[in-house]
């Protein structure tokens, strides 16, 4: 059964993700939708290492399952990542009483 | 193993059918009223709305909610594990399986207790 | 199963599309969801079950859950007046249409990328990836797994510092 399907379709998708990831970084000022522009820019690397791990497959026919278990990892420090920063985002917003990045860039000039 | 799917498929698709449909159908079916904004306004008892519809949430519950995802990822590792465990340890005798599951828990132990002496857990203030 | 891969795919770059234009950031997570299902959906398109499952519980069930709650927490108003800085948006405009370029550039002579994707036969359609998975955590990368414990201690101590006021 061929499925037509290539693993360049993937990294295509994967591509697309990221770049609309780092778009979204530099357009938005709201210091969350920020770091939800993040987050989907890791998600899309997550798919470009599954792609590779399904299409690498070993001797025996199986895909290379070392790429998964990085993707573990990936996103524990993702969600490690997303408590404390979103702490240090509340402690922002006690001290600022705002989330509007161009509000918080004191340390220019 | 990926045709197991196909119905997780279907009630996806018969979920979102159903909520465009009955959508549309009261879009159809119902009575076009003219709006204005006395009529828009949330209704209180009659009353003139006071305040926000959302209401803000304390942060007793964020911090609730941060330490569940931190040890949300914990299941999460001892998923596979558990899986794993009796083909691996009984049968291979590997004993790394078992004690680096273990101290993986004594760390997350650690952090635990941490949390309950700093009274991160305690709900009244 | 093609047609399948181009719904997912579609919704996953629709969700992204929807994170970056909606103006209330509540609208913005929303579509973030959608975004990480159509995700979960291609990765369990490449066999990979239990990320796919992964990517839905943690991600969708719970960073974004807590997403959510910061956002009803500091009670954030939509973005007011002018939504797009005109520098800003064509700054981006130019580096994320550089990316897309390079990215179309490489897979373009990407000869390994041409590979199809062929239905798992024999041994490896017989073991599950959670079994294959969990191997690997706890034998070849056990030390890394400790690792990360550690990492969810410090992560643990520092929301703990950074939400309570008064510490005892």
């Amino acid at each position: 059964m061929d499925t037509g399907l290539t693993l360049n379709h993937f990294l295509a998708v994967s591509g697309i993700l990221f770049a609309i990831g780092l778009a979204g970084v530099l357009i938005r000022r709201n210091i969350i939708v920020i770091f939800m522009c993040l987050e989907l820019m890791l998600s899309a690397a997550n798919l470009t290492l599954v792609a590779f791990s399904r299409f690498n497959t070993g001797a025996n026919g199986a895909p290379d399952y070392h790429g998964q278990v990085l993707l573990f990892f990936i996103i524990t420090v993702a969600a490690a990542e997303v408590a404390v920063g979103l702490a240090i985002i509340v402690a922002l917003f006690r001290a600022r009483e705002t989330t509007d990045v161009t509000q918080i860039a004191s340390m220019k000039n | 193993m990926q045709q197991e799917f196909i119905p997780v498929l279907i009630q996806i698709v018969i979920a979102t059918g159903f909520a465009v449909a009955t959508l549309i159908a009261s879009v159809l079916l119902g009575k076009r009223a003219k709006r204005n904004q006395m009529k828009d306004s949330a209704y209180e008892c009659g009353m003139l709305p006071i305040g926000e519809g959302q209401a803000r949430f304390s942060v007793k519950f964020y911090l609730v909610a941060m330490l569940f995802v931190l040890f949300d990822i914990e299941v999460v590792f001892l998923y596979p594990w558990a899986v794993s465990f009796k083909r691996l340890a009984v049968d291979g005798g590997q004993l790394v399986v078992f004690f680096s599951a273990l101290s993986f828990i004594v760390i997350l132990f650690v952090a635990y207790l941490y949390a309950l002496r700093k009274g991160a857990l305690e709900w009244k203030d | 199963m093609t047609f399948l891969f181009y719904i997912f795919a579609a919704l996953a770059i629709v969700g992204g599309i929807g994170v970056v234009l909606n103006r209330n950031p509540v609208s913005s997570a929303f579509a973030m969801i959608v975004s990480f299902l159509g995700l979960a959906a291609l990765y369990i398109q490449l066999d990979a079950y239990l990320v796919g499952t992964l990517q839905i519980l943690v991600y969708a069930g719970a960073i974004m859950v807590l997403f959510l709650f910061i956002i009803m927490l500091l009670d954030i108003k939509s973005e007011e007046g002018r939504q797009f800085g005109v520098f800003s948006t064509a700054g981006a405009v130019v580096v994320a249409g550089g990316m897309l370029l390079i990215v179309a550039k490489v897979l373009k002579n990407f000869e390994a990328g041409e590979k199809a994707l062929t239905p798992l036969k024999g041994a490896a359609a017989e073991t599950t990836d959670v079994s294959a998975i969990g191997e690997l955590l706890f034998t070849t990368y056990w030390f890394p797994v400790q690792v990360i414990g550690m990492l969810l201690l410090v992560a643990t101590v520092g929301v703990v510092v950074l939400s309570k006021r008064e510490l005892r």
